[in-house]
């Protein structure tokens, strides 16, 4: 068996009638950064969504460790182990970050409140948010929510977190400190999926790209060769585009 | 100084009122206060629960009996918000009141009666409030909740209800005061309410003018005074708006 940590097979997803994800083939190993690339609504999302199941998949099986998630009940303990990091932040409104960090800690994992929040801390300081860990998320900049739901992640000590765009709803000058974390992130050899229109990211830090078109993974390969000799005609004029709008 | 009741004017009566049924007024305001209060308490309690109830959603990876319960839960808990709220509070009285004992064979006290009527119209309409609330929190929230691995039931509990509470509670106020003035139609099953109390003094005298005047009175004062704590309370409860930067001892290592 190979030492993927997530396989992904025959993935298929409808919304109704409209098929949104056909015969899905995806794979992640350990150590690896895969970065997600695609025109908008080729279905990048929802393949994340389907992944840690807030989506449920029409057909196909989802492996963790080679087991299939669909046909087992532990998605609670599954889910801490394949954690989520959103292009809205989703911060806990009401907590602090402190808090925000530890509920999932205390609440699921049952770790003591003490020891939660020394991880807590350990991981805010990594994302350079140790300071605000009074504030509330109402009283911090996107840039500051997205590295404290970062810490979030990063404190449920997951073996693979998914980003969704984590730098899309940004302003620009705040794109550069979330991506430093996640750069830092791939370096330290943490298992990253990461869905991205940040092109530069995607050619250099990642070790694998995907590029999704209208449902189905068109081309996937090393960045060097995803970058300079695309195969695949509809990968080249995505890159085109892309690369021209940056 | 006896003044002849013939002669007495607006002010007389109403001063002799106050003075010689004053305890009288108290303890229907009292009683009024009590069924109003304990009945929005355990409307609220009923409200959370149902609005809880029927805000899941239904999980195709869940069990069948799970879902077919969910399901038929959810149709009652329609059936109820619907019917408590498509009828006069004090038609159900009559019918709690009166049908307990025809249909049960066992008397309910006025007073326990009078409660469980206002909690249960109070759960009605509070489970639409609470659904409303738990709506109101954008959905990222529950999936960031399920991300760390949050059940529904956790997820609900911990991050969207004490939110959703911070929302309700100007309605949950409001339903309160609602029910001040509403539980004068207990009347009719004999609750010794302000309404019933200042009905039963103002008959002894013929006197329902000045009477209802003085239990006017007494509503506005209840409610006004409920609605002013109300704000004071949401006014705390959005605590404060700065914070304190954390200096951290391993901070300055870090930077090395
Ligand atoms: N909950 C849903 N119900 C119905 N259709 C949906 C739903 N979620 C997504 N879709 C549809 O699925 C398709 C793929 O959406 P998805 O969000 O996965 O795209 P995406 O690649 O992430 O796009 P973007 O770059 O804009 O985020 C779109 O056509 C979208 O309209
Ligand atoms: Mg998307």
């Amino acid at each position: 068996m190979s030492n993927a940590i997530i396989e992904v097979n025959h993935l298929e997803k409808k919304f109704g009638e409209n098929t949104v994800l056909k015969d899905i083939h995806f794979c992640v190993e350990k150590g690896e950064v895969v970065s997600v690339i695609g025109s908008s609504g080729s279905g990048k999302s929802t393949l994340l969504r389907c992944i840690n199941l807030l989506e449920i998949p029409t057909s196909g099986e989802i492996l963790f460790h080679g087991e299939n998630i669909l046909k087992q009940a532990q998605l609670s303990s599954y889910r801490t182990k394949v954690g989520m990091v959103f292009q809205q932040f989703n911060l806990f409104n009401h907590m602090t970050v402190l808090e925000n960090c530890m509920v999932g800690q205390t609440r699921v994992l049952k770790r003591n409140p003490k020891e939660a929040e020394e991880i807590a801390k350990n991981y805010l300081r990594k994302v350079g948010m140790i300071a605000y860990i009074h504030a509330y998320p109402r009283q911090i900049s996107g840039g500051q929510k997205q590295r404290v739901a970062i810490a979030r992640a990063l404190a449920m000590e997951p073996e693979v977190l998914l980003f969704d765009e984590p730098t899309s709803a940004l302003d620009p000058e705040m794109v550069g400190e979330v991506l430093n974390v996640m750069r830092d992130l791939a370096h330290s050899g943490l298992t990253m999926v990461v869905v991205t229109h940040e092109m530069a990211f995607a050619r250099d830090v990642s070790s694998k790209v995907v590029f999704m078109d209208q449902g189905v993974i068109a081309e996937e390969g090393h960045p060097d060769i995803i970058f300079n000799q695309p195969k695949n005609e509809r990968t080249r004029q995505f890159l085109t585009r892309i690369l021209h709008q940056q | 100084m006896l003044l002849l009741a013939a002669n007495r004017n607006f002010f007389e009566w109403v001063s002799f009122f106050l003075q010689n049924y004053g305890s009288r007024f108290l303890q229907g305001a009292l009683v009024t206060l009590e069924v109003s209060l304990i009945g929005t308490v355990i409307g609220f309690i009923i409200g959370l629960i149902v609005g809880y109830l029927r805000s899941i959603p239904d999980n195709p990876m869940s069990s069948l009996w799970k879902r077919v319960i969910l399901k038929i839960g959810k149709m009652i808990s329609t059936i109820y918000v619907e019917v408590f709220r498509g009828t006069p509070m004090i038609v159900q009285s009559m019918i709690i009141y009166y049908g307990s004992t025809e249909l049960f064979g066992f008397e309910m006290a006025a007073f326990e009666a009078a409660i469980l009527i206002v909690s249960i119209n109070t759960g009605a309409y509070l489970t639409e409030i609470v659904r409303g609330g738990i709506e109101s929190i954008d959905h990222g929230q529950l999936e960031a909740a399920l991300c760390v691995g949050m059940t529904y039931r956790q997820a609900m509990l911990h991050i969207i209800l004490p939110q959703a509470i911070r929302h309700i509670l100007p309605a949950l106020g409001n339903e309160f005061v609602i029910n001040i003035k509403d539980t004068a139609v207990l009347n009719v099953i004999t609750v010794n309410e302000l309404f019933l109390a200042s009905k039963t003094i103002s008959a002894t005298h013929y006197r329902y003018y000045e009477v209802f005047t003085i239990t006017c009175v007494i509503y506005f004062i209840m409610t006004f005074t409920v609605t002013r704590i109300l704000r004071w309370i949401e006014k705390k409860m959005d605590g404060r708006s700065s914070f304190e930067l954390y200096h951290d001892d391993l901070g300055g290592a870090l930077h090395e």
